[in-house]
């Protein structure tokens, strides 16, 4: 449950407008810049070797990756260690399920998590405030005091071997989600809202027809968040997941050997290749990330 | 009669009640609670309390599986010390790094972001495989990337991950890999900082206050909150840390040998509860495991609570 780490919260709300304040252009100030510059230089580089070395080794053979001293750029490239994971060592299979796994999370997440949130956003009940701290609470619970009940209650029911176990669970909602979005639709005006209840729409429309196209910021912080927390799981499927037909992509890669030979150049290309998604997707909805920290104002 | 009438007061059908509205929305997670929640709950400590046998039949034993842990199992007693150097450096790393790097990037300059994306991306790609990247990075002799980087220095080449003599190098290893990741506490901060209203640096500024000072007095008071945020979360990860012990054990490509690593030295909470109860298939004694990993998260939370409530002085800045 490493994730709970990574997830940007904020208990900040976002920066009131800031007093221009004319920066003195003295040697001073210009230096302590230079000094700040190059501190995060140095940090970045010794951040990217393991990432560039790691794309280099996976361009080589065995003996090119053993070779001392060190080359960075490999001659030659192997280019086909990349068609070979993804063909040979049946990683095709793996991301197939890894990628429908995810993209079902996304979708059914964003709609599971909307509605409560919903419901804890636009409505009063009794004990309302108790229950979205409850929603907290949960996050605090390690996930592996339950996986063991529920292992043995899934191999019960003959759910062992199949996706249902990483299914199910999904339809229910999931708690930092919720309270994502929930901050979120707190921010967006009652008005509207109530402008539509006056012209006869009911909550489920207002849910589906107001408040989720207003959420687009929020719905792609979740989407990336699920999809990276889906692509990366390898708890649940290495529990739940026994045999080959099923493996996910982090399965394949925990269980990786070479009927072929050579293969740690292959582990490497295997690596890049889990990589790859979750950078672009980054990459695509960097604006609404960066953003999205200032979401989530736990005061 | 009147009543339909009154136009204040239209009829409503009892669903069409807010309050029931509202229990009708939040009921797909309350549900999800209840199944995956609550219930396997209180089946795992049911189950801490019992022993199933080669035919699976279940006997009540108690506290034995915890009074068997807590006094009576070696394996424990070092996972138990790994976790608690491991949570620690890791933790400070995390919060220390993620710190630093958030006040370097606080300063708008050309190329900021550019920064902030790569000291970011990292984290969000921890997992199995940046795992086995860090694994060949940690390898022993000279073809490990951290060992070339040392022989730069004039280091020997190190055996991080199988030094028989010092099994503790590969906890090392374990706790440094952190520092690629101290990406997402640095977000965090770098929100955190950017709440702080301008005019109290410009206050503090106008009195003379050096850099150090107003990082003391400032700075750090106001972003209190944010740090002992941040340090939970940290804690709460770090003690379920899993892929990365679990592949630092692993010789070969199969989970083979001894997943806790050589002489248990990369054994965490997590590895070892999924050693019992999903290799030697003792749920009893993995659910006892996991409700003592539990407790050990509750009790580091409430330390870190009661610390901030002692050291941070939340209604200080309106003194001034």
């Amino acid at each position: 449950m490493q994730d709970v780490l990574e997830r940007p919260a904020a208990t900040t709300p976002a920066p009131p407008a800031r007093s221009t304040l004319k920066r003195r252009r003295n040697p001073r100030a210009r230096w302590e810049l230079t000094a700040r510059i190059a501190a995060l230089s140095l940090f970045c580089l010794l951040l990217l070797f393991p990432f560039v070395w790691l794309v280099s080794q996976s361009l080589k053979d065995t003996n090119q990756y053993f070779a001392v001293p060190f080359e960075w750029i490999p001659s030659p490239f192997r280019w086909e260690n990349f068609t070979d994971v993804i063909f040979k060592y049946e990683f095709l299979h793996y991301i197939g399920n890894s990628l429908w796994l995810a993209v079902y999370a996304v979708v059914v997440n964003i709609l599971s998590s909307s509605f409560v949130a919903y419901g804890f956003s636009r409505f009063r009940f009794p004990g309302r405030n108790a229950l979205f701290m409850v929603v907290l609470a949960t996050m605090m619970l390690p996930g592996q005091v339950m996986t063991i009940s529920l292992y043995r209650f899934y191999r019960e029911i003959g759910w062992i071997d199949t996706f249902y176990p990483l299914l199910i669970p999904k339809l229910f909602g999931a708690a930092f989600e919720i309270f994502l979005f929930r901050q979120f639709f707190l921010s967006l005006p009652r008005e509207v809202d109530e402008a539509a209840r006056i012209d006869g729409c009911g909550t489920l429309r207002t849910w589906w027809h107001i408040i989720l196209p207003q959420s687009k910021p929020v719905i792609i912080v979740v989407a990336v968040f699920t999809f990276l927390g889906s692509w990366r799981e390898l708890f649940g499927p290495l529990i739940y997941l026994t045999g080959e037909e099923n493996r996910t992509l982090p399965l394949g890669l925990l269980y990786f050997t070479s009927p072929f030979g050579s293969s740690l150049p292959m582990l490497m290309a295997a690596i890049v290749i889990s990589l790859i998604p979750p950078v672009v997707l980054y990459a695509l909805g960097q604006k609404y990330i960066d953003k999205g920290v200032a979401i989530a104002e736990i005061k | 009669m009147t009543m339909a009438l009154n136009p204040q007061r239209p009829k409503r059908r009892w669903w069409r009640r807010e309050g029931v509205q509202g229990y009708l929305y939040i009921s797909p997670w309350l549900l999800g609670f209840l199944m995956f929640g609550v219930a396997p709950l209180i089946a795992a400590f049911m189950t801490s309390l019992s022993k199933a046998n080669v035919f699976r039949t279940i006997r009540f034993v108690g506290a034995d599986n915890y009074e068997k842990i807590l006094t009576d199992d070696p394996v424990f007693a070092t996972i138990a010390g790994n976790m608690l150097i491991y949570v620690i450096g890791s933790t400070v790393i995390s919060i220390g790094l993620g710190l630093i790097l958030a006040l370097l990037l606080f300063k708008d300059f050309r190329g900021n972001h550019v920064f902030r994306t790569l000291i970011y991306v990292p984290s969000l790609l921890v997992g199995i495989a940046t795992a086995y990247l860090f694994k060949q990075v940690f390898r022993g002799g000279e073809v490990g990337l951290a060992n070339m980087f040392l022989s730069l220095f004039g280091t020997e080449p190190i055996n991080w991950l199988g030094d028989s003599e010092k099994p503790w190098l590969a906890l090392v290893a374990l706790i440094l890999v952190n520092v690629w990741f101290a990406g997402g506490t640095m977000l965090i901060f770098l929100a955190g900082l950017k709440g702080i209203p301008a005019s109290y640096f410009e206050a503090a500024r106008v009195d003379g206050a050096g850099p150090w000072q107003m990082f003391r007095k400032v700075t750090l008071p106001l972003l209190s909150p944010v740090i002992v945020f941040n340090t939970v979360m940290a804690l709460i990860g770090h003690i379920q840390v899993f892929e990365t012990p679990l592949a630092f054990a692993n010789s070969g490509g199969v989970a083979t040998g001894n997943p806790l690593g050589y002489e248990n030295s990369l054994g965490t909470f997590v590895t070892y509860l999924y050693v019992k109860g999903f290799v030697y298939q003792d749920m009893g004694y993995a659910s006892a495991l996991a409700f003592i990993m539990f407790a050990a998260t509750l009790v580091l939370t409430g330390l870190v609570l009661w610390l901030a409530r002692r050291f941070t002085a939340y209604g200080d800045a309106d003194q001034n």
